[in-house]
This record gives C-alpha cells, sequence and structure tokens, in this order.
C-alpha cells in the first residue's frame, strides 16, 4: 500500500498538490478578507501558487521519472505542457483583475486553480486511468465556470460544453475500455505491442479515443461548439480554454498517438488524424472571415491553430515534436496577450470582445492597439514575431516528413487568415468618423499581462528553444 | 473474443430480464382501473397537488449538497474497515480528505448555501 509509493512518487505530483492547496487557500483567503481588497488577495494567492508550482515544475526539467508504478510520467514533454498548462492559468488569473463579480472571484480563481490541476494530471499521464482522471478534473471544473457569470449567454455555455463534452468523453471512455479489452492493461506502455497492430478492437479503441481527444481539441468535424462556449464564458474562462485545456489534451494526444501506439502500420492508421488537422486549418481559418465577437473568431483561430500544431506532429519526427511545442508555446503567448487586451477594454459587460470596439483603437489607447498588432501578426505568421518561426518550423518538418499537402493546406489556410485578421488591424489604425466610446479605467495587471505576452511574442522569435 | 462471451450473455440476460418483467403483467394482468387506484402513491394521505407541477429550484442546491456529504461518508467506510492495514498513511489521506471537505463546508456555509431561500 504505502510501502512501494516512495518520495520520489510524491515529489512527482508535489507541483500538481502545491496548485490544489492553493486553490484551497484562494477560498479561506476569501472568508476572512475584506470586502474591498477581497479581489487583489484572491488574485496574489492564486498568482504565487501558479508560479510557486511552476518554480517545482522547471525543477524537472531534464529528468526521468515514472511515479506510481507509471501513472504518472516526469519528462521533457511533462515539464513543458505542465508549464504551458501554468502559464494559461496565470495569463487567466491575472485577467479576474479586471472582470467579473467581486463576489465570485474566489470560487472562480480556486476552480481555475483545479481545472488547471487536471490539465497538469493529464501532461503527465502515464496510464489510461490517469487521463481520464486528470480529464474530469479539468473537465467539471470548466462546466462551472462557464457558467459563473451572470450573463444569458454564460448560462447557455455552460449547458452547451456539458452535454457536448459529456458525450465526446463517453466516446472517450469507450475507446478506453475497448483499449483496456485488447490489451488486458491501462498502462500506455502495453499500447505499444506489436501483435496489436492487426487487432481490429485495438484500432476501434483508437478511433473512438481519437473522436474523444479531437473533441475536446476542438478539431473539425467535432469543433461546433468551441465558438458558442468560447463566446459565452467569462473572458478569462475563454483564455484558459484556448492554452490551458488544449495543453493538456494536447499531451495526452503526444502520448497516446505517437509514443505508444505499435510502430508499424502507425502512420497510415493515424492518416484520418493528419485530414481531420488538414480540414481544420481550411474551415477554422475560413469560419474566422464572418465572426463580430473576438472570442467566437479567438476560437475558430485556435481550431486553425491546433490543425498547424497537428501538422507538425504528422511526421512522427523529433523535430515535428519541437516544431509543434515551439508553435504551442507562441501561440500561448499570443492568445493569453490578445485576451489580455480585450480584458483591458472590457467592464463587467466584456465590451472588448466586440470587435466594433477596435475601430480607431489605434488613436485611443495606442499601446493596446499596438500590442494587439503583434498578437494579431503572431497569429496569421507574419514576421517579426514568433508565430512566422513556428509555421516555418512546422513546414520544414512537414515537407521532411512527407506530408507535403498538409504543408500546402498550411499555406493556403494561412492565407485565408491574414484578411481575417488584417481586418482588425486595419479597423485599428482607420481614422474613421466612428463613435469614441467612454474611456475605460486603466488595468494595470491585464496591461501587464498585455506587454508581458508582447514582449513574449517577439522575443521568443530570438531563441528558437529545442531539444 | 472468447473473454467477451460471458459479458455479451450477461447483456442478453438482462435485456431479456427486464422485458420480460416489464411485458408480462401487461400482457396477462387484468386491467380494472377505478379513480383510487390511478391516484399517485403517497403513503395513504389524499394527494394535495397534481404531480408534474412545477417544486422550487433550491431542492436542486439541497440534493447537490447532500451528495457531496454522502461520498464523504462513503469514502469514510471503507478506510474505517481497512484502518489498521492502511496505518499512519491512511490517517494522514483521511485527515487531507477532511481538510478540503470542512473548507468547502466552511465556504458554503458563509456564501450562505444553507440558507432557506
Amino acid at each position: 500500500m504505502s510501502a512501494n509509493v516512495t518520495n520520489a512518487d510524491w515529489a512527482a505530483v508535489l507541483s500538481i498538490a502545491v496548485l490544489g492547496a492553493t486553490g484551497l487557500a484562494v477560498l479561506v483567503a476569501d472568508l476572512l478578507a475584506r470586502t474591498f481588497v477581497r479581489r487583489y488577495i484572491a488574485i496574489a494567492i492564486a498568482m504565487i501558487g501558479i508560479i510557486a508550482a511552476g518554480a517545482i515544475v522547471f525543477a524537472q526539467y531534464g529528468t526521468h521519472y515514472s511515479a506510481f508504478g507509471g501513472a504518472f510520467v516526469v519528462d521533457y514533454a511533462s515539464v513543458l505542457f505542465q508549464g504551458i498548462v501554468l502559464l494559461g492559468a496565470l495569463g487567466s488569473v491575472i485577467l479576474y483583475g479586471a472582470i467579473g463579480e467581486e463576489r465570485r472571484i474566489a470560487g472562480a480563481l480556486a476552480l481555475m486553480l483545479w481545472s488547471a490541476c487536471g490539465a497538469m494530471l493529464m501532461s503527465g499521464a502515464g496510464n489510461l486511468m490517469t487521463i481520464f482522471l486528470g480529464l474530469e478534473l479539468l473537465s467539471l471544473a470548466l462546466y462551472a465556470l462557464c457558467g459563473i457569470a451572470e450573463r444569458a449567454g454564460a448560462h447557455e455555455a455552460a449547458l452547451k460544453y456539458l452535454i457536448l463534452s459529456s458525450t465526446a468523453t463517453g466516446f472517450l471512455l469507450y475507446g478506453m475500455g475497448l483499449l483496456f479489452g485488447a490489451t488486458g492493461s491501462v498502462a500506455l506502455s502495453a499500447l505499444s505491442n506489436p501483435a496489436l497492430a492487426t487487432n481490429p478492437i485495438f484500432w476501434t479503441g483508437v478511433g473512438l479515443f481519437f473522436v474523444g481527444i479531437a473533441f475536446k481539441l476542438s478539431l473539425v468535424p467535432f469543433h461546433t461548439w468551441a465558438p458558442d462556449v468560447y463566446e459565452g464564458a467569462p473572458l478569462p474562462v475563454t483564455a484558459f480554454m484556448s492554452v490551458a485545456t488544449k495543453a493538456g489534451v494536447l499531451a495526452v494526444l503526444v502520448r497516446v498517438f505517437l509514443w505508444s501506439l505499435p510502430s508499424q502500420h502507425v502512420s497510415d492508421m493515424l492518416l484520418p488524424m493528419w485530414i481531420v488537422a488538414g480540414i481544420s486549418m481550411i474551415v477554422g481559418n475560413v469560419g474566422m472571415l464572418a465572426q463580430r465577437d473576438l472570442k467566437r473568431m479567438l476560437a475558430y483561430s485556435g481550431i486553425a491553430q491546433i490543425g498547424y500544431i497537428l501538422a507538425a506532429l504528422a511526421g512522427g519526427s523529433a523535430e515535428g515534436f519541437n516544431a509543434a511545442l515551439y508553435y504551442f508555446a507562441a501561440y500561448s503567448f499570443m492568445n493569453l496577450g490578445a485576451f489580455a487586451v480585450a480584458a483591458m477594454l472590457s467592464g463587467d459587460r466584456e465590451e472588448g470582445s466586440v470587435i466594433a470596439n477596435y475601430s480607431g483603437l489605434g488613436y485611443r489607447r495606442p499601446w493596446a492597439a499596438l500590442a494587439m498588432t503583434v498578437f494579431l501578426l503572431a497569429m496569421a505568421g507574419l514576421p517579426p514575431t514568433a508565430g512566422f518561426l513556428g509555421k516555418v518550423f512546422i513546414l520544414r518538418s512537414s515537407v521532411e516528413t512527407g506530408y507535403v499537402w498538409l504543408a500546402a493546406l498550411l499555406i493556403v489556410g494561412t492565407a485565408i487568415s491574414l484578411y481575417a485578421y488584417g481586418r482588425i488591424v486595419r479597423a485599428m489604425y482607420d481614422r474613421s468618423t466612428h463613435p469614441v466610446p467612454a474611456a475605460k479605467p486603466f488595468v494595470p495587471l491585464a496591461a501587464l499581462s498585455a506587454a508581458i505576452c508582447a514582449i513574449a511574442v517577439i522575443a521568443l522569435t530570438f531563441y528558437p528553444f529545442s531539444r | 473474443m472468447a473473454p467477451y462471451a460471458p459479458v455479451g450473455i450477461y447483456l442478453v440476460v438482462a435485456l431479456a430480464a427486464a422485458l420480460l418483467f416489464t411485458g408480462l403483467p401487461g400482457l396477462l394482468g387484468r386491467r380494472k382501473p377505478n379513480p383510487q387506484k390511478s391516484d399517485p402513491y403517497e403513503c395513504g394521505v389524499e394527494p394535495t397537488s397534481a404531480l408534474g407541477g412545477r417544486f422550487p429550484v433550491r431542492f436542486y442546491l439541497i440534493a447537490m449538497l447532500f451528495v457531496v456529504f454522502d461520498v464523504e461518508a462513503a469514502s469514510f467506510y471503507p478506510w474505517a474497515v481497512q484502518m489498521h492495514a492502511l496505518r499512519l498513511f491512511g490517517l494522514f489521506e483521511m485527515v487531507i480528505f477532511v481538510i478540503v471537505l470542512a473548507i468547502g463546508y466552511a465556504y458554503v456555509w458563509k456564501k450562505g448555501g444553507f440558507q432557506w431561500r
């Protein structure tokens, strides 16, 4: 029982425990704090906890350890994905400085921290049980987070997300059941048995598992929930969903599909996955063109960008994996930055998510507009941003591994997206006759976050990290 | 496929049993309805209002709180049975579990979750 669990095992999940305890601390502090400082105390505690967890995670960098009999793995990928989850949590928690009702801040922050715990658990999951545990922890907290605001759209978003996401979880669980039936083990290492490659039950399980994962990543046939939920959820929650959730699920995708399946036939059997990625790039970018809401547009943008990341993974090469991680890190910064700018322009009615409010912004709030321009250029993949370098890496890896058609779709998708992103940039620097909305209060935390993200998006270009 | 055969047989038997027990009374039984028989059963008390009407949404809150604390009780039970085998480790686990729940309890209390509104 306790005999075969060592201290090193506990150390592997210490960061998750710290994050979970921080959630509790936020709740307790909210009960004790005076009303007028409540919001900032909650945010400060949450940020300290996230940074502490981040320090613990990066102390594990370069180590390799298999904890709890293989249920949880610490390696290069777990450290980086957990780092991105924490980055996403930090960037979203900060936005509560500008948005949200005072009396619900602590509850929302605690839920977000616990949701991040789930994503971190998924990042290092070494067996099917851990994956499911992490996914449920992540999702259950998110359902509540989506509906926590007093807006009509928020409840709609929460209900939609609950029903559709539960259905997808059902697919995932059924897939896991079949995988367990085929291998007789929940360990991911058992999936690599070459004898499984001819087992139809095994591949059915893999397919159902992929349907669940594709839903959570909002890849194209399963993407319709994303724009509605992103639009209805509160701004910080949308930011969190677009980064931290995707990091956790992407880690599972890499571990299961690229590192665990039997290596022969994999490229053939995974072809549907890459086709889905290709369609996502086109549909996501086309869907962006008609949007009037920034959160909705970023949902479609996210669909396309996850397609790009999958394209990098398609070859299964180490270089492709690095390209995917690099692009995902850049994607996290540009998304968090864009949401931070939206939060800067928002009150509780979230005016910052209406694209029409951006016209003429370059003359009203020059710095906010400049930061937004950087993020939009990065999403479009123009130099001198990390989005450009990331796309170059992805193109190189897809061409080298023989997925030229994916590279071609990526270029087509990017060309379509230029119009959608360019439209906002143009509106921001348009001296036309639009009415100028009333000046908003200055929001230091969101502005700081936007500034850091803007610097990071450009700085990453000079630091193309790799293994 | 052989290991799945018992599961398949179990499914078939379960389905057949369910259909049998719900179908047979309709086929074999005699029907003599009267208003008294059609009343919803309420422990012999005369029904005061129509079923299927509205009932206050606060019951959901009560139900959710009940589930939370019921799960707590359910997790205490196996620990209590295995307390000697689990030793100090089990005690620590349980203490942490109770602290987490206590914080949640305090939070719900302070936020007015137990008030009947």
